[in-house]
């Protein structure tokens, strides 16, 4: 309605408006709350405060479904007049990707306070960054409607193999499964930087 | 543009295209996979040409700010254009008014201004999913006109319009063309000859023929060539000629070797 208000009315909000209707941005925020909302009653229902080693799941899967939703939110349904524009697109790409990377960050810390060393807000807020680095680099490369299926496919090898795993770089590749930040927090930030930067200057394959 | 060239990894779409548009209505002709549609893309610099100069407006394209001086002054109706299923024409419009950095105070004017010209006034807060073909593509029109553009490129547009439709549609062209250089690709002969004050015929990527309708009439009358109304006798016979003459120097170049 305030879109619709916009378009009629001249108003300063009406383009921004109508470019997050059309990512469907609005709806992906609506998951995106409905995701945190799930993963604090997934939390509290594992009794963390016994183990905190127990948020695993949370804190592996929820980014990953997340990023999912961060990820199809980047498709265009028309980008051949996307391509005419003369607003510069790498603005409204950052500002899309980063205001939803940051809140859902924000949202699932909520589900794992307390414990913060053992799967608790740093390391959620590493593997949000980091599934959605993946995704938005699948997003450019491989297009916005596929781009959560490397980030799933690599994430799910790490949740099922990094128990068994051994080795120096094992913190640095199984970052999605480390209970702490260090270095596995530096290469979900590279992912970020990378995947996310990717998207900002190219955007979403069509 | 001068020596204009595209190349599609290994198919070259546009060999050496040499042409000068100025104010009016062009059409462009010529068989399926000839080119049109690549001319019209880097026309409207969503596609990068391979070799050659292309200046809009003045401006040569491949700086960015020019380009983006120039995309101000540009109207783009794509073969194929995609819109978002939640959005009225109305917002469709406006949105594609802001991505072209138009002033915020003069888009519900010119919006409003944009849908009534292409007739679809009593449908401009209907949601773009609920309308047929025929008015999907007037509300595609609706945007590429919306900034009033100098330069007006349009890929197929009269797609899908019914016969009514399309006689409004080329009295809407006639209008635009007066004051704007409006290029048009098409297979239909008949707009061509409704509605264009001139016609480029390409054929495998390069320039068979350039002259007016009535010239392009003219030599499908004097030449000889298929169909049922003389600007498709003329169409036949322009790309009879250009074959032959393609042929004549593919063969000259052979004996060279």
């Amino acid at each position: 309605m305030t879109a619709l208000l916009g378009a009629r009315t001249a108003t300063p909000l009406a383009g921004p408006l109508l470019y997050a209707r059309s990512r469907a941005v609005p709806r992906a925020l609506v998951v995106l709350l409905a995701s945190a909302g799930l993963a604090v009653w997934a939390a509290h229902g594992l009794d963390a405060y016994v183990d905190p080693s127990r948020r695993v799941p949370v804190v592996a899967l929820t980014p990953l479904f997340t990023s999912a939703v961060i990820g199809t939110s980047l498709y265009t349904a028309s980008d051949e007049l996307d391509r005419t524009a003369v607003r510069p697109w790498w603005r409204l790409r950052a500002v899309h990707l980063l205001t939803l990377s940051a809140l859902t960050a924000g949202l699932l810390s909520l589900a794992v306070l307390g414990h913060p060393s053992v799967f608790g807000p740093p390391a959620m807020v590493r593997n949000t960054l980091g599934t959605t680095g993946l995704t938005a680099a699948a997003a450019a490369l491989l297009g916005a409607r596929l781009s959560w299926l490397p980030a799933f496919a690599y994430v799910s090898a790490v949740y099922v193999g990094a128990a068994s795993a051994h080795g120096r770089l094992v913190t640095v590749w199984a970052w999605p499964m480390q209970p702490d930040g260090g270095a596995g927090a530096w290469a979900a930030a590279a992912a970020f930087v990378v995947g996310g930067g990717l998207y900002v200057v190219r955007g979403a394959r069509p | 543009m001068a020596g204009l060239r595209v190349r599609h990894r290994r198919t070259v779409a546009l060999d050496s295209v040499d042409l000068d548009l100025g104010p009016g209505v062009h059409g462009l002709l010529g068989p399926n996979g000839a080119g049109k549609t690549s001319l019209i893309r880097v026309l409207a610099t969503v596609a990068a040409p391979t070799g050659g100069r292309v200046e809009l407006l003045g401006d040569d394209v491949r700086d960015r700010r020019h380009r983006s001086a120039v995309r101000r002054r540009l109207g783009y109706l794509p073969q194929e254009f995609g819109y978002y299923p939640g959005f009225t024409v109305r917002e469709f419009v406006a949105y594609v008014a802001w991505l072209k950095e138009m002033p915020a105070a003069q888009v519900p004017a010119a919006v409003e201004r944009a849908v009534e010209r292409v007739g679809l006034a009593e449908r401009v807060d209907a949601k773009v999913k609920t309308l047929s073909g025929g008015m999907v593509r007037r509300v595609g029109i609706a945007q590429a006109i919306v900034n009033e553009p100098d330069v007006l490129l349009l890929d197929e547009p009269t797609a899908g319009l019914d016969p009514e439709q399309r006689v409004e549609f080329r009295a809407l062209l006639r209008e635009l063309g007066t004051a704007t250089t409006v290029v048009v690709s098409t297979h239909l002969v008949e707009d061509v000859a409704a509605a264009c004050t001139e016609v480029t015929l390409v054929e495998a990527g390069r320039i068979a023929y350039r002259g007016t309708p009535p010239a392009l009439a003219e030599l499908g009358e004097s030449a000889g060539g298929a169909g049922d109304n003389p600007i498709e006798r003329g169409y036949t016979a322009a790309l009879r000629t250009h074959r032959a003459a393609a042929l004549e120097e593919a063969a000259l170049e052979e004996v060279a070797r």
